[in-house]
């Protein structure tokens, strides 16, 4: 095309500088791109600029929440009573396990004293919410409303009341992006709960299916089993629900099973996420060093006082809706 | 002279209308079909007024789409330009197509669009997308003459509120 519209005059000299800018800012983008994707320079600028993009966030936002505060003016006071014994309800029925759970984590901490295993980690919640924006389709980001400015940092999970989510990817000052984990990028540790089994979960660019391409073919996987974080890696915490396994191909010849798991999170619809801060450590049981394990269940030593419990609880105030 | 200085405004108003569009929420099967409107009202204001929606323009609206939407940095730069390149380059046929044919014309280049997008994902080395992947062109094309009324009425209306 350049060489083409030299020798015909005037009128193609202007197509010819047009075909040049063309290239010149194809080449920029393809550049940027690239950098982009291979994680140099480029996305510390990004993160820069990116935080002057927030208010249009705000402003998309806005008339949506105005509706859905709207909505929640006019709904009946029936509807409210409704509900309102559908969460006492609720609320009585998970007391009684977190009955059950009290001893058990009483049970949890001898026995790994009984193991000298490591310490386990108290965790702390923080509510967030999403922001309702849609990113690209392509990318399995979303946004939350907290920031560094509320304690948020890189690498941190987010779950929500049924499973794992994502993790934070980009902290900015008000807000943050979450990789979800069904990101085709994203890979997450993780263990059959039944039988310990570990494997790793990746997303598949869906937000209702995750594959676990290394699971052996004769493993005992059945169809219904829970899916939970291992705990390794150091990103996740282990023990959060993750997926149900739906499909198990057992292919003969082929080393691997495919399994296939559906998420419990509600990856495309949730709107109140929890971000689990990790780095509250539970004292380690007093006697840890000592050379004989059989020595610290002696019997003073097993009821501690609980301190993780007012860590645990996930604090209310920090939610928007509460503080009405 | 005034007149043509004052669209500039008008031009950067639909732009952002445009913007915000690409990061409503919406509901799932709407947003599979949800349309490029930043394409799409680039297209209608490079065949409608002469010199102004230059690749610059474009450029720079794609960097702050990309921001705005987290995509990779580069790739709405990268599809606008070579959107407003295309309309620049045929102007002058497509300005006096019929209606039909000038929809058409507007299904190729969003087509186009979307080739590169996929050469785009297929050299992240993502999965290649399902079917729904063509939705949006063809949903752009069956929008694009309402577009075209709509911005013309707006940019009218904007017209004659000047030179009054």
């Amino acid at each position: 095309m350049v060489s083409g519209s030299f020798g015909t005059g005037a009128r193609f000299s202007g197509q010819a500088a047009q075909t040049a800018r063309l290239m010149l800012y194809g080449l920029i983008a393809i550049v940027l791109m690239a950098m982009d994707h291979r994680g140099q320079y480029v996305p510390r600028v990004r993160n820069a600029v990116e935080n002057a993009v927030e208010p249009v966030y705000h402003l998309v936002e806005w008339p949506i929440r105005a509706a859905g505060n709207l909505a929640e003016q006019f709904r009946s006071r029936q509807d409210l009573r409704h509900e309102n014994e559908d969460l006492r309800r609720q609320l009585l029925a998970q007391q009684a396990d977190l009955q059950r759970l009290d001893t058990l984590r009483e049970e949890n901490r001898r026995l790994r004293a009984l193991f000298e295993g490591a310490d386990s980690l108290a965790f702390e919640y923080r509510f967030a919410e999403l922001l309702r924006v849609e990113l690209d389709p392509f990318s399995h980001l979303v946004l939350i409303d907290r920031g560094s400015d509320d304690g948020v940092t890189v690498g941190q999970a987010v779950i929500d009341g049924a499973g794992v989510m994502g993790q934070v990817e980009d902290v900015h000052l008000h807000f943050a992006s979450v990789r979800l984990i069904s990101d085709p990028n994203h890979a997450l540790p993780v263990q059959i709960n039944r039988t310990g089994l570990r494997t790793v979960a990746f997303g598949l660019g869906e937000t209702d299916r995750l594959v676990l391409p290394n699971v052996p073919r004769e493993a005992d996987v059945r169809i219904g089993d829970l899916v939970v974080t291992s705990g390794l890696g150091d990103r996740f915490p282990g023990g959060y629900p993750v997926a149900k396994v739906t499909t198990i191909d057992r292919e003969p010849g082929q080393t691997f099973a495919r399994v296939e798991a559906a998420p419990l999170a509600a990856l495309d619809r949730g709107r109140e996420v929890l971000l689990i801060h990790s780095n509250v450590r539970e004292p380690a049981a007093p006697e840890r060093a000592d050379d004989d394990p059989q020595t610290t269940i002696a019997p003073g030593e097993e009821t501690q006082p609980s301190e993780p419990d007012e860590a645990r609880a996930a604090r209310p105030e920090d939610s928007p809706e509460t503080s009405q | 002279m005034n007149a043509r200085r004052d669209r500039y405004p008008i031009i950067l108003a639909s732009l952002a209308v445009a913007a915000l569009l690409a990061i409503l929420p919406l509901p799932n099967w709407l947003q599979v079909a949800w349309p490029y409107w930043m394409a799409l009202t680039l297209i209608y204001w490079c065949l409608e007024t002469q010199g102004r929606i230059t690749l610059g323009l474009g450029f720079t609206v794609g960097i702050f789409l990309d921001l705005l939407t987290g995509s990779l940095l580069g790739l709405h730069a990268l599809s606008l330009v070579i959107v407003i390149y295309l309309v620049n380059r045929f102007r002058a046929r497509l300005r006096f197509f019929p209606p039909w044919q000038q929809a058409l014309s507007v299904f190729a280049i969003l087509m186009n669009d979307r080739i590169i997008l996929l050469w785009v994902i297929s050299l992240r080395g993502d999965p290649l997308p399902s079917l729904d992947f063509w939705l949006p062109p063809l949903v752009g094309t069956l929008v694009w003459p309402w577009l075209f009324v709509m911005l013309d009425r707006f940019r009218g209306g904007m017209r004659l509120r000047a030179t009054r």
